[in-house]
């Protein structure tokens, strides 16, 4: 199944497709480098979507589709946009959870197609790569990538 | 701001620096820094450097290859290349040919340089002099030997305790010393058959421990301890007058990490007494006691924000310390070894678009990656679960 497959057939997803980025607003659309913007495979913003049905949840920014040069199936990065303050790390995490929580109940043709969850800098970083707040994320399953996300066209895992 | 440019000289291509009150140096192993380093010695100090070789009988015939062989150490010469390399120091482009033909002699030095090779100044638990070493070893490790030398022989030739002492170092620091590098043992000045030798041994008792059972991060430490001593002297004036810049490569070697962050409270106190200070160093956490210094700045903390990343104690000395350190402006730069060049990474910024200075010059890319890996094994492992 393909990422754009995969969003028509999610509830209140069903519209939310966009090709390329454009699913982004464009203040978050410089946040994203592709090696090869030929290779994305669209994007859909999961934020606007839900809020309708989850108006007081900490929901997820969106979702971007990408094609890997050396891998059969397509790849779903899932990125939040936020400041990068120890402050926001709570929220954050609240975002996290309720997205693996909206992907079991009503995601599971998007959580068949492998993916990272990503916290992309929307301003200035106040923690480091090598910072304990950075491995407590990735412990619980969140790269905190910077200011920028470079989505590589090969990647091996 | 002073400025050193060098282009075409040995690994670099083009390095542009601007000194702050503290320059940080990082970049992988062989691209360049310790020449910059050595050049930044010779542009401040080559009558003091050309003094001293002819002073031990150095004769480099007016030859620019044959003095940076005796300068730099032995086939260091290809390091130039006639008609590509340059150097520009404060503005103003340096003739290093014409600088290696004319013999001239300063005694006084403005440039005190630690090398990172500083563990072969003690032989047997003792320095080296000068002409210990053989006429290919490079100067900066001589004369560094040879500096230990007659301070240990000069101020501490009567044996006694060298560490801790009342008058060397805040109490503060001995404190810090004494639990994280010494482990509450002395140093001290020993005589074996009248063989004098500094050794290691618990306060006022027996069981001296000579120099070659000390633990690797003691022997790195002692000939940087005594290098502090020197800088630092017990009189009312707390620096070497005559002394304008310490250089100090790689203060990281051989120490944990708890050790490091007393040698970094340590700069920041050479900083604090006015002394511009250049380290290069391999070591994220150096940069991390920078980047904090930074937006502890920008923010306005107050001095004991910066004490307590140091596990240093609040008081009044410290605090006059940590209050000065950040007022000091902080300079780092990044060899790029594919490039040759250098980046200016002052901001540290951990979201900044260039790599270079997203991942600190490669100190934190480690750590980038080790996130990576755990990020995607957490969340791969989540959806097996799942299904």
């Amino acid at each position: 199944m393909t990422f754009k497959e995969a969003v028509g057939l999610t509830p209140n997803l069903e519209t939310a497709w966009k090709d390329g980025l454009g699913a982004l607003e464009a203040k978050d659309r410089h946040h994203i480098k592709a090696e090869d913007t030929r290779q994305l495979r669209g994007s859909a913003d999961v934020d606007t979507a839900l809020r309708l049905r989850d108006p007081n949840a900490n929901r997820w920014d969106f979702a971007i589709g990408y094609q890997h040069t050396n891998r059969n199936a397509e790849f779903i990065y899932w990125v939040e946009t936020h400041t990068g303050r120890e402050n926001q790390i709570k929220d954050v995490l609240k975002k996290l959870e309720w997205l693996k929580t909206w992907l079991r109940r009503d995601g599971q043709h998007l959580d068949k197609l492998d993916r990272d969850i990503i916290w992309v800098s929307s301003g200035h970083t106040f923690f480091t790569k090598g910072s304990a707040q950075v491995k407590m994320l990735a412990q619980r399953g969140l790269l905190y990538s910077g200011a920028v996300l470079r989505i590589p066209n090969e990647r091996t895992w | 701001m002073m400025t050193l440019r060098i282009r075409n000289v040995g690994q670099i291509t083009d390095a542009s620096l601007m000194f702050g009150d503290l320059t940080v140096l990082v970049g992988p192993q062989a691209t360049g820094k310790s020449i910059a380093l050595q050049l930044l010695k010779l542009m401040v100090d080559a009558g003091q450097v050309q003094g001293e070789l002819s002073r031990y009988g150095l004769d480099w015939s007016g030859q620019l290859p044959d003095f940076l062989d005796v300068y730099l150490g032995e086939g260091m010469h290809g390091v130039w290349r006639q008609g590509r390399s340059s150097i520009e120091w404060a503005g103003r482009a340096v003739d290093l040919p014409q600088l290696a033909a004319r013999k001239r002699r300063a005694k006084n030095e403005s440039l005190f340089f630690i090398p990172a090779q500083r563990v072969l100044a003690l032989r047997d638990g003792w320095p080296r002099p000068f002409t210990d070493y053989s006429p290919g070893d490079p100067f900066a490790v001589r004369e560094y030997s040879e500096k230990l030398r007659v301070l240990v022989e000069q101020e501490f030739g009567a044996a006694g305790d060298l560490f801790p002492q009342e008058r060397r170092l805040k109490r503060e620091f001995r404190d810090l010393l004494e639990k994280h590098v010494f482990s509450n043992f002395h140093l001290r000045v020993d005589k074996v058959r009248s063989q004098k030798r500094l050794v290691l041994g618990p306060q006022g008792g027996n069981g001296n421990l000579p120099y070659m059972v000390w633990s690797a991060g003691q022997r790195e430490f002692v000939p940087l301890l005594l290098g502090f001593y020197w800088l630092m002297p017990p009189t009312k004036v707390s620096t070497r007058a005559e002394i304008e810049w310490v250089v100090l490569e790689e203060l990281e070697m051989g120490l944990h990490p708890r050790a490091i962050s007393v040698v970094v409270l340590l700069i920041l106190e050479l900083v604090a007494r006015g002394y511009r200070v250049c380290l290069s160093t391999h070591s994220p956490q150096v940069l991390d006691a920078i980047w904090a210094l930074k937006h502890l700045r920008e923010n306005h903390a107050p001095p004991e924000a910066l004490l307590k990343i140091f596990g240093a104690p609040n008081t009044q000395p410290m605090q006059r310390l940590a209050a000065s350190a950040m007022e000091k402006t902080v300079k780092v730069y990044y060899f790029n070894r594919e490039t040759g060049a250098t980046a200016d990474i002052s901001n540290l910024d951990p979201s900044a678009e260039g790599q270079a200075e997203a991942g600190w010059g490669g100190l934190s890319e480690f750590s980038g990656r080790a996130n990576e890996a755990v990020a995607r094994a957490v969340t791969n492992a989540d959806r097996e679960e799942q299904r």
